[in-house]
């Protein structure tokens, strides 16, 4: 299947080299190759001094005066956070490289290491960017294109001045109400109460789509001031800039046994929080389950608990790659806990150990979004753990809202142990190392 | 898919669709798709088989082949048909005529329905998608099945 | 949708089409969709039952299905007439048809209903909300989708 893949991809490379319909005037940046539209760029010019302005944006380096026209003089590296890499400081004498920028009315001038040349491409190759950007914020970026080997990122300049254009006009409308409507202000200014993590809000959502709410907000807090120590040691600013940085920054959000079958320890707290007994057909609901470790030691462990009930576990995800690997799981004996081992619930299969037809039989996997329709049946139990926090602020209330419909009365919802909710439908339930409510 | 281009000349050989005598082989083509019946057409006519009636449901079906009796070869049945599916209008055209010669079309999927239909008596049976060859061998041997 | 119902429809597509049109195919990434609502203009349906319920869109442009239908037929259609619609409803009865045997030898059965075509000025398809999954495949002709909507009796 993947070859197929592949093969497609591969096709859509070799057309892709035909027509040229968008030019670019590159340049470099910080090491990194840009493209801006052609039709965007005014002029190219070296300029030696311009003069300050103060009271104004760091990124702003001062104006210039261009043929007669005054020009403001935008660093860019500075706009983005760029890091630049360390350099003598600048000869006062030297000539800068400037672009010169018409957009949204406006003429800029942007300050770069190296205007490289005109490249023609067509607009068909250029693609997405992928959510890994480390510095420009992925909003600004147009698209990605590889030329000889080069990757250049397209900026979309109206996003960038328009948005920048924006949060300046916004600034001065608040400034006018700070003096007319104090309540308002004061709301706003606990909002940015600390603006180190409120950039780490941004980033997070943007490399690794997590999102920050009343959800995840008290371990957000929490380890943002972890991280600003960590950062302080290092001797670095508390800025995720790129993936890996995000990364590390989830790394202590995650569940525990997330991507493994569950030890006999963490089966018994899941077990301290369901009743002895239960009546009927058990129906579980895991949305979120990626490979299925998670689904496999539910259906495991409620085997074990209620052996006399018809368990169904209904597991899904929306990574195709992983809920296709979930159905046929194979195993290491190592990766194996005695209590699942023990417990008759494995048996050999080519290549390894594999889980008994009774186990799969107990277990639906889907490859299915949770933002879309849910047709599954009234739930006894949801196990949903770091799913609420990957879905944007009204995808997690809808989703909550629909986690308490399908749970029959006193059905249980278990989140992520990083996770917690406040929602009248529910009641917290203590328990060691898990996040679990009780539907009233 | 293979067009007019991929007919063989049939002027150097027999044309299987052709009889000892000279006369050609009697179709009935029993299909609701256009397509299909319009692909069986073009198969059989191009080596000489002549197309005497089509019905596109099995009601319609056991009244043509009544009406055409005894002057009829072969019947190619369609399985999911409406009205009357393809393994009804066998049975009655079997009822009515024991030595009929019915050859099923079916596509992939019913195989369950194709055993049934062998079964009650037909003689042979094809799965779509259909191609020149498949529908000439089978056609071929079914008729020559006495 | 169900793992396992996957791979039996987007093999089935590829095989039916690659021995129809005798052509070079290639399958964009599948990906689901909020409702099964067909959207190119030319749709035929085949409807599934029993165990699971459900449907199996073919979704192509009128050129698209002109062109296809063309090919198929060996002569060059013009308009969308009743063979040419004739012929796209063939092929999704032969796609869904192809599918459906693969599932049966993993255990599952399917009912199939026979299929149905709806053209541009007719599609208004009552539409319940069901997620769809769609398989794109990009033949010489133009692109098609398959759309499949399937779901379990409870």
């Amino acid at each position: 299947m993947s070859a197929m893949i592949d093969e497609a991809i591969e096709r859509q490379e070799e057309k892709q080299q035909k027509k040229i319909d968008f030019k670019m005037v590159t340049f470099s940046l910080a090491g990194r190759d840009y493209g801006i539209d052609i039709m965007k760029v005014d002029g190219i010019s070296k300029i030696d001094k311009y003069t300050y302005v103060p009271n104004t944006y760091p990124f702003v380096k001062g104006v210039y005066n261009l043929r007669g026209d005054i020009i403001s003089i935008i660093d860019m590296g500075k706009m983005f956070h760029i890091q630049q890499p360390a350099q003598a400081a600048k000869d006062d004498s030297k000539l800068e490289n400037i672009l010169i920028i018409k957009s949204c009315d406006l003429k800029i001038g942007v300050i770069v290491d190296s205007v490289d040349k005109v490249l023609g491409i067509s607009r068909e190759s250029m693609q997405d960017p992928p959510s890994l950007f480390g510095d420009i914020n992925i909003k600004y970026i147009s698209g990605v294109t590889e030329v000889d080997d080069r990757l250049y990122i397209i900026l979309d300049t109206d996003k960038i001045f328009s948005e920048e254009e924006e949060k300046k006009a916004y600034q001065t409308e608040s400034d006018e109400i700070d003096e007319h409507d104090s309540i308002e202000t004061m709301d706003s200014q606990e909002e940015s109460a600390s603006p180190g993590i409120n950039f780490i809000i941004e980033t997070l959502n943007t490399f690794s789509r997590f999102h920050v709410s009343p959800v995840n907000r008290k371990w957000v807090e929490h380890r943002y001031d972890q991280w600003v120590e960590i950062s302080q040691k290092r001797g670095q600013e508390p800025q995720l800039v790129d993936e890996a940085d995000a990364n590390e920054f989830l790394q202590t959000f995650f569940s525990r046994e997330t991507h493994q079958l569950w030890s006999d320890e963490y089966r018994e707290k899941m077990e301290s929080i369901l009743p002895a007994k239960m009546d009927g057909p058990l129906d579980v609901w895991n949305p979120g389950c990626g490979k299925g470790f998670e689904s496999y030691s539910l259906a495991c462990l409620l085997k074990r608990k209620y052996p006399e009930n018809r368990i169904k576990v209904w597991a899904n995800d929306s990574n195709l790659l992983e809920i296709s690997m979930a159905t046929n799981i194979v195993l290491q004996k190592a990766q194996i806990p005695a209590w699942i081992n023990n417990g008759g619930f494995i048996q050999d299969g080519s290549g390894g150990k594999v889980f008994t037809k009774a186990v799969k039989d107990a277990l639906y996997f889907e490859f299915h979004d949770i933002k879309h329709k849910n047709m599954v049946p009234n739930m006894n139990l949801i196990v949903a753990r770091d799913l609420l926090s990957y879905l944007e602020p009204e995808g997690q209330k809808k989703v909550l809202d629909e986690f308490h419909g399908k749970l029959k009365s006193n059905g249980i919802l278990v989140l992520g142990e990083n996770e917690s909710i406040e929602h009248p439908g529910f009641r917290a339930i203590e328990a060691e190392a898990l996040s679990a409510y009780v539907k009233e | 898919m293979k067009t007019k281009a991929d007919f063989p000349n049939i002027n150097d050989r027999q044309p299987e669709g052709l009889k000892d005598d000279g006369n050609p082989f009697r179709v009935l083509i029993i299909d609701d798709s256009m397509f299909v019946t319009k692909q069986i057409n073009q198969i059989l006519t191009s080596e000489g088989f002549e197309i005497v009636g089509s019905a596109n449901n099995g009601e319609s079906g056991v009244e043509k082949y009544k009406e055409l009796y005894p002057n009829i070869d072969l019947v190619t049945m369609d399985i999911t048909m409406p009205k009357m599916d393809g393994v009804e209008c066998l049975e009655k055209i079997i009822e009515f005529d024991k030595d009929a010669k019915v050859i099923m079309i079916s596509a992939l999927g019913k195989q369950d329905l194709v055993k049934k239909s062998l079964l009650i008596g037909a003689k042979n049976y094809i799965v779509k998608p259909l191609d020149r060859n498949k529908v000439l061998e089978r056609v071929v041997t079914t008729l020559k099945k006495q | 949708m169900r793992v396992e119902y996957i791979n039996p429809f987007v093999e089935a597509a590829f095989s039916i089409l690659k021995e129809v049109l005798g052509d070079d195919l290639s399958r964009g990434e599948l990906y689901l969709k909020a409702t099964s609502q067909p959207i190119l203009g030319v749709t035929a349906i085949v409807g599934l039952a029993g165990d699971v319920e459900g449907r199996v869109l073919i979704d192509l442009t009128e050129k698209t299905a002109m062109k296809i239908a063309s090919a198929m037929n060996g002569e060059e259609m013009t308009t969308l007439n009743e063979l040419a619609k004739a012929t796209i409803t063939e092929l999704a009865n032969m796609i869904t048809a192809q599918a459906v045997t693969k599932l049966s030898e993993l255990g599952f059965t399917f009912d199939l209903t026979p299929p149905t075509i709806i053209t541009g000025e007719k599609m208004e398809i009552t539409n319940y909300e069901v997620e769809a999954l769609i398989v794109p495949i990009e033949t010489s002709h133009g692109k098609l989708e398959i759309n499949v909507a399937l779901r379990e009796r409870n």
